[in-house]
């Protein structure tokens, strides 16, 4: 699956779940179909209009990383 | 729908208080209240609280009651509302609602909250609640990156910048440092804004609102009784609320909140007000971006234009449109549940002069901004002398 960064961030300070991750790039990926879905980046960082791939889930979450 | 008045308001100073529980500072909050609207606990017809996350901050629920009785307030209906960060805003509207409707014609509103009993990480944790917890808090979104990914996104539509964020926090700084009441008294300089540790990225620590407990609390009477109980009444002349989607990741477009847009239209239809004759505003600036969105969404600028407009100057104490001459959340503090209730008082206490050294000039017509989560929540109230 593969899609386009609609927007990101960089998260410093996280809850107790995610604190082992930090910094972690979160973003907001559109897809294909015109739906949105909260990620996770994976590897390099992404800025908004990159195209990224789907790499992976975990727990229903996708991880995807910048399609070069 | 008669016409409705705040005829008493009432707070607690907003900090971190290790020695207070949620419960005495709603009580002091009410208590200021009941005695500055000259009514006893036995006039008060209704309850009604505003709380986010009491049971979740201290294990204590069915909260409005517990908080009522310590009040001396016996036998009457009394709830809770819960609606994000707007939960104040949403107990004010439903009490507007019930004494505009005639069912009942003195309403005591407490919106409060305990925070600083959890380390920051567990309130993050708490606060991520009042975002979609199937999606994008499993994805490791906090609520500051929540509001960051919207500023990233009004950044690259609009050409918004760090230092447009930085000219919200700059000036809100100033005006809570006139404010004795405020969690932060202290005045930032821009570098200081701009070199700050960064939160969520664009967001450093100064763009981010204050972790806070405090209590705030409004009487209403509906306006042909209240001026049987004090002289200087102070009519709610537009309040609405409205709803979206909880998650971010399901708005078309997240540079703008449908609900605040909505809720802003029916208030100033029911006022009878447009945008430019609101003199000042207390607007929810839980995040520097959240300031510059919310003036879009209230009509006071163009869409896009809300950056350039905060570093013009243009919403300082001085400018065209004073916002958050309290100091807003960034400084005054951001007890959630208080919050909107606190911003009520704050447009009573300009409009009544009682606002001391932060007094505005233009005084007449105050409109308050109230959001809950990410835009899913928002109160909108315009208030007035009559």
């Amino acid at each position: 699956m593969t899609g386009t960064v609609y927007t990101e961030t960089v998260v410093h300070l996280a809850p107790e779940a995610f604190a082992k991750d930090v910094p972690y790039q979160v973003a907001i990926v559109s897809l294909e179909d015109g739906s949105r879905i909260t990620s996770r980046i994976v590897g390099e960082r992404v800025a908004i209009d990159d195209r990224v791939k789907q790499v992976g889930i975990r727990d229903g979450v996708p991880f995807f990383r910048k399609l070069t | 729908m008669r016409p409705v008045a705040v005829a008493g308001v009432g707070k607690t100073p907003f900090g971190a208080f290790a020695d207070r529980d949620l419960r005495s500072l709603a009580v002091d909050a009410g208590e200021k209240c009941l005695k500055n609207g000259h009514v006893n606990p036995g006039q008060v017809e209704a309850f009604y609280l505003g709380n986010f996350a009491g049971p979740s901050f201290s294990g204590q629920n069915h909260l409005a009651p517990y908080v009522s009785t310590a009040l001396g307030i016996r036998d009457v209906p009394a709830t809770r509302f819960e609606a994000a960060c707007a939960s104040g805003g949403a107990a004010f509207f439903h009490a507007f609602s019930a004494v505009a409707s005639g069912i009942y014609d003195v309403v005591l509103v407490v919106g409060v909250e305990k925070m600083t009993s959890q380390p920051t990480a567990r309130v993050t944790e708490i606060l991520a609640g009042a975002g979609d917890c199937s999606g994008e808090i499993k994805a490791g979104s906090t609520f500051p990156s929540l509001f960051a990914m919207i500023a990233r996104r009004h950044m690259f539509q609009y050409g918004t910048t760090r230092e447009h964020l930085a000219a919200v926090a700059v000036k809100n700084h100033a005006n809570g440092a006139l404010n004795p009441e405020a969690h932060m008294r202290k005045v930032i300089t821009m570098e200081q804004a701009l070199n700050a540790r960064p939160v969520a990225e664009p967001l450093g620590l100064y763009d981010c609102s204050l972790i806070s407990d405090g209590a705030a609390a409004v009487l209403l009477i509906a306006a042909d009784r209240a001026r049987d109980f004090v002289e200087k009444p102070v009519q709610i002349l537009g309040v609405a609320q409205a709803s979206d989607f909880v998650a971010l990741d399901q708005k078309p477009d997240i540079t703008t909140f449908p609900a605040v847009r909505r809720a802003a239209e029916k208030a100033y239809a029911m006022a009878g007000v447009t945008p430019r004759d609101i003199q000042f505003a207390e607007v929810h600036d839980c995040f520097s971006i959240a300031e510059i969105v919310a003036l879009e969404d209230l009509g006071f600028v163009d869409r896009g234009s809300g950056g350039p407009y905060e570093a013009s100057g243009a919403t300082s104490r001085t400018g065209e449109k004073p916002i958050n001459a309290s100091g807003g959340l960034k400084s005054k503090g951001h007890p959630v549940g208080a919050t909107g209730v606190a911003q009520i008082c704050d447009v009573v206490a300009q409009i009544r002069c009682e606002a001391g050294e932060m007094q505005l000039k233009r005084n007449s017509l105050g409109l308050a901004q109230n959001l809950g989560g990410s835009g899913a929540s928002c109160v909108v109230s315009i208030l007035g002398n009559v």
